[in-house]
């Protein structure tokens, strides 16, 4: 099925004119004209690469925003459906080596990126927890006509319990300690709840899944193809080294802004340079590790932009709430609304983009599977389970 | 209207009692737990929160305002520890036995037809006037489906009455006063654990898609035998009583609360047992897979009626989409491995011929496989849709048959595949049988085989329904055929060695024979007559039952006369059948 079915939805109106343009070509690649699949495997590289440097354009702020998650999203499953395009009508090609080798490491790699995706659900559910919190934290402090001592202390009750349910799971024991300092009035009864609160959040995933490991098995041993290889392929093979790149990146970017069980972002990228989007996949993986290592996202959950923020307005929100002195004046009041503003622009952030996104990750997972159930049965070999 | 000064004391009155009980002020307050104590205390409690929340209402100076407010916060706090303390103490995960009820986990008696071992679980069947009643409901499907689900829907009291009547009194409280979020919150993370101990005691195990992949096919029957059982346990029972307890305790409350409580238990479990049978769908094909496939498969349509009913708000949608995506990936495969196995049908490729040309246990499974095939024919039925893909007789591939769809006119789609099934094994052992050297051991084979083939048709009254008798009528020519080839291939060769051209010496007829030449004849014969004899003795010509005189027509008796006759000076093509039939 072309490209013009699925209902990806960036938040950007540029973004989604661009990825329509490239959809208009797809249709044009499901051809059998060999002079067609050059130019189709030179066209599929190219969009990569300017899909990519889109996404590296990126300003501060919108990289590994919420809505640019959405993008890379997006962005996979074009690719995916041109590499599909690419493929389909070649039956005899990828009944022959080293072609059938090729495609059944792809979508091996690709089998090992569906257990991320439903990892990525957890770690969804996990934001709409928080963002569950930002709501009853509006609630108590936004547009009530007075702001007395009742309605600090319920948004200061949801700040703790924001605080413990964004703690890292490694992190949480040890951090419990410190945090009672900063109970004050809510005592101990509050943080324990909490904890339990937190404790049963736990991953669908078995204690022993590690998303670190996962990127890395899909990472493993992709290899550039020889001269060889590419001659006697026509180029397919560096249509599947290109997705696999796809693949690797994509899921490694979802695992770096999503929180999930055991993220770890120190795996390799040793991309062969002659291809044209290898430079954009580099600055943008160069990019998003720098992120990684800034002192104030070194320790956070995820590196998605919308986290930061939470983590920054409920910092701010909490040091207000502690320094207020009741009955309020003026000028602290306006802190306060102004405060809750900040507060109000991520939960609206949040909550405009956590149900389409989950659906995207859904979708993701879908096309992987059909694809990969198409091509394997088109390629009609007994397959060893 | 009550006269301000009133409302003023009762507000004051009230204050006082949600300021005593607010844990953050006094240690007493915080050691004990309203309801745990004596009811006059809860309903004085509770009167108080009513008090002022009235006053909230009803006032207007902002002073009285903000301590009402405070107070109500307060009051709210208190509140929501008492609803968690109360959950918490009522947070026991169901009993296995209740969770094995029979009658959930056995409903279509179909599910049982592969499951010959007892497993975790024991299994009865269904009382068949249960059954009865269900036939006898004239009605389409769907809602006889619904039907279906109503008997095996079994909604468990999780909770005591006067438990969930507490519970009642303060979520009321809570949603009122704006609190509702907070109530969900508290709600849902102790029932979602208390349903995830339920899990574990189930044994619904978190499997990655990977860890799945990486099991012996072998394993993974087991699990999803039991996942079948677990399923069906969660679905109308575990499911179901959640369910019916956020409707007790938040129904009428407004917000959609029961339901929002309801999804904060259950989303997350749902989707982590879905989880294993999508795995299962997406799993390499490969033809041992089928029928486990479509047991999955049954089970998942059976329940998809109860999924419908339990996870029935918008809110679930997400579940619902994922069951009935399984659902027909689960049909995708079923299809994807027929198609597999009607390949490996026809590659299959071994040489090296079956000692004695028996029966090739590539024929043995084949026919094993479609006589399975036939125990699942209602399933099967629903989900082969379209014609297998055959060889044209237009086409020069030689190395596929053709099948004349003219002959199978009005046969439904999964009978042609399993003609077809068989016009390939057909076509796999003749092509095998070219392999023997020994020309008579060509023809035995194919005998053995086809004959092997008709007998398992004949002995399963569904299969040959679906083969039907223009097939197999070809199949038994086919053995009839055979056997005379094989016939003609094995004596004659040893009779030509009896034949009267040559025996005389050149000029007249009345000359006599070369005795040289005649001598020479019978050596050969003997030879050959005794290699012949001792090699077919070790052979097995036809399976159990069948008498072998039918198709070897001569006997060693029959020869020995037919020697006889030939030196008493009878022609010897006089040789026939001595015995009758």
């Amino acid at each position: 099925m072309p490209a013009a079915d699925f209902q990806g939805s960036p938040a950007s109106h540029t973004s989604r004119s661009f990825l329509s343009l490239r959809r208009d070509q797809v249709h044009s690649m499901d051809s059998n004209d060999s002079t067609n699949q050059s130019q189709g495997l030179e066209t599929f590289q190219r969009h990569v690469a300017d899909f990519l440097a889109d996404l590296s354009s990126a300003s501060s702020g919108d990289l590994l925003s919420l809505s640019w998650v959405q993008k890379l999203l997006d962005v996979f499953l074009v690719c995916q459906e041109e590499f599909r395009a690419l493929l389909s009508g070649k039956k005899e090609e990828l009944n022959r080596q080293p072609m059938n080798r090729l495609v059944n490491e792809y979508f091996d790699r690709s089998v090992k990126a569906l257990d991320v995706c439903n990892a990525i659900r957890d770690g969804i559910e996990q934001i709409r927890q928080w963002q569950m919190q930002l709501e009853i934290l509006l609630c108590a402090l936004d547009g009530q006509k007075s702001l007395g001592e009742g309605q600090f202390r319920r948004a200061k009750r949801a700040l703790i319990d924001l605080a413990i349910g964004m703690l890292d799971e490694k992190e949480s024991n040890s951090v419990v300690s410190q945090r009672n300092r900063s109970f004050g009035r809510s005592g101990v009864n509050r943080e324990n709840r909490s904890m339990e609160n937190h404790r049963s959040l736990s991953w669908s995933v078995s204690r022993s899944w590690s998303a670190a490991r996962q990127l890395q098995a899909i990472g493993n041993n992709i290899i550039a193809p020889r001269p060889n290889e590419i001659l006697a392929t026509n180029g397919l093979a560096v249509a599947a080294y290109t997705m696999n790149y796809v693949l690797y990146f994509v899921i490694w970017a979802l695992v770096a802004a999503i929180p999930c069980q055991d993220r770890g972002l120190q795996t390799h990228f040793h991309v062969a340079r002659q291809f044209i989007w290898a430079g954009p996949i580099l600055s943008l993986h160069e990019k998003i590790l720098e992120e990684s290592k800034k002192r104030d996202r070194r320790n956070s959950t995820g590196l998605l932009r919308e986290i930061h923020e939470i983590e920054k307005c409920a910092r701010h929100m909490n040091a207000l709430i502690d320094s207020v002195n009741l009955p309020l004046n003026d000028e602290k009041e306006d802190e306060v609304r102004q405060r809750v503003k900040e507060v109000k622009i991520v939960y609206e952030a949040i909550k405009e983009s956590l149900n389409p996104m989950e659906r995207q990750v859904r979708e993701v997972f879908h096309r992987i599977v059909r694809s990969r159930t198409e091509c394997l049965d088109s390629m009609g070999r007994a397959s060893t389970s | 209207m009550e006269p301000p000064e009133y409302e003023a004391a009762a507000f004051k009155s009230a204050e006082k009692i949600i300021l005593r009980w607010d844990s953050t002020a006094s240690e007493d307050a915080r050691e004990r737990m309203i309801f745990d104590g004596d009811r006059y205390e809860i309903n004085s409690y509770l009167q108080a929160v009513d008090d002022v929340q009235r006053s909230i209402e009803s006032t207007t100076l902002s002073d009285d305002q903000n301590k009402a407010s405070s107070a109500i916060q307060i009051a709210m706090a208190r509140l929501e520890d008492e609803f968690r303390n109360i959950l918490l103490a009522n947070a026991n995960p169901i009993e296995i036995d209740a969770l094995l009820d029979i009658n959930v986990l056995n409903l279509n008696q179909s599910s049982l037809r592969t499951d010959s071992s007892s497993g975790d679980f024991s299994e009865e069947n269904l009382n068949e006037s249960g059954l009865q009643d269900l036939g006898a409901i004239d009605q389409s499907r769907r809602s006889s489906a619904s039907y279906r689900s109503m008997l095996s829907i079994r909604e468990l009291d999780l909770v005591p009455m006067e438990i969930v009547t507490d519970l009642r009194s303060i979520a009321e409280r809570m949603i009122s006063a704006g609190y509702v979020r907070e109530c969900v919150q508290v709600y849902g993370s102790v029932r979602k654990s208390v349903v995830e101990s339920s899990f574990r005691r189930l044994g619904i195990e978190k499997l990655s898609i990977g860890d799945i992949q990486r099991l012996e096919w072998e394993v993974l029957e087991v699990k999803i035998r039991r996942w079948i059982k677990a399923a069906k346990a969660c679905v109308r029972i575990l499911f179901a009583s959640e369910k019916r307890l956020t409707e007790l305790i938040f129904e009428g409350l407004g917000s959609a609360t029961d339901d929002a409580c309801f999804m904060e238990t259950v989303k997350g479990p749902a989707i982590q047992l879905f989880n294993f049978a999508e795995a299962i769908s997406i799993s390499r094909r490969s033809p041992e897979k089928l029928f486990k496939i479509l047991d999955l498969h049954d089970a998942l349509f059976e329940l998809l009626a109860d999924v419908e009913v339990v996870f029935s708000s918008r809110s679930a949608e997400s579940i619902r989409v994922q069951a009935e995506e399984i659902l027909s990936r689960l049909a995708e495969a079923a299809r994807g491995i027929l198609s597999e196995f009607e390949n490996a049908v026809l590659r299959e490729p071994s040489k090296v011929p079956v000692p004695g040309g028996t029966v090739h246990p590539l024929t043995r499974y084949v026919m094993n496989y479609i006589s399975l095939i036939s125990d699942y024919k209602e399933t099967l039925f629903e989900l082969i849709v379209s014609k297998p893909v055959t060889g044209s007789r237009y086409s020069e591939d030689l190395t596929t048959p053709d099948m004349d769809f003219g002959e199978v006119e009005g046969q439904i789609p999964l009978a042609l595949h399993l003609i077809w099934i068989i016009v390939i094994l057909q076509f796999n052992v003749e092509g095998k049988s070219k392999h023997y050297r020994d020309t008579s051991l060509v023809h035995l084979f194919v005998m053995n085989n086809v004959h092997y083939i008709v007998q398992k048709i004949k002995g399963s009254p569904e299969l040959r329904e679906m083969i039907g008798d223009f097939y197999l009528k070809k199949l038994t020519g086919k053995v009839r055929q055979a056997a005379t080839s094989y016939q003609r291939a094995t004596w004659v060769r040893v009779l030509h060695c009896l034949r009267e051209e040559g025996l005389h010496v050149t000029g007249s007829f009345s000359a006599g024979v070369s005795r040289s030449v005649l001598r020479e004849r019978f050596k050969a014969f003997n030879a050959m007559f005794e290699e012949v004899h001792r090699t077919q003795a070790t052979w097995t010509h036809i399976e159990s039952g069948r008498h072998p005189e039918n198709y070897i027509k001569y006997s060693v008796e029959d020869l020995e006369n037919a020697v006889l006759d030939f030196f008493e000076g009878n022609p010897v093509s006089q040789l026939s059948r001595r015995r009758s039939g």
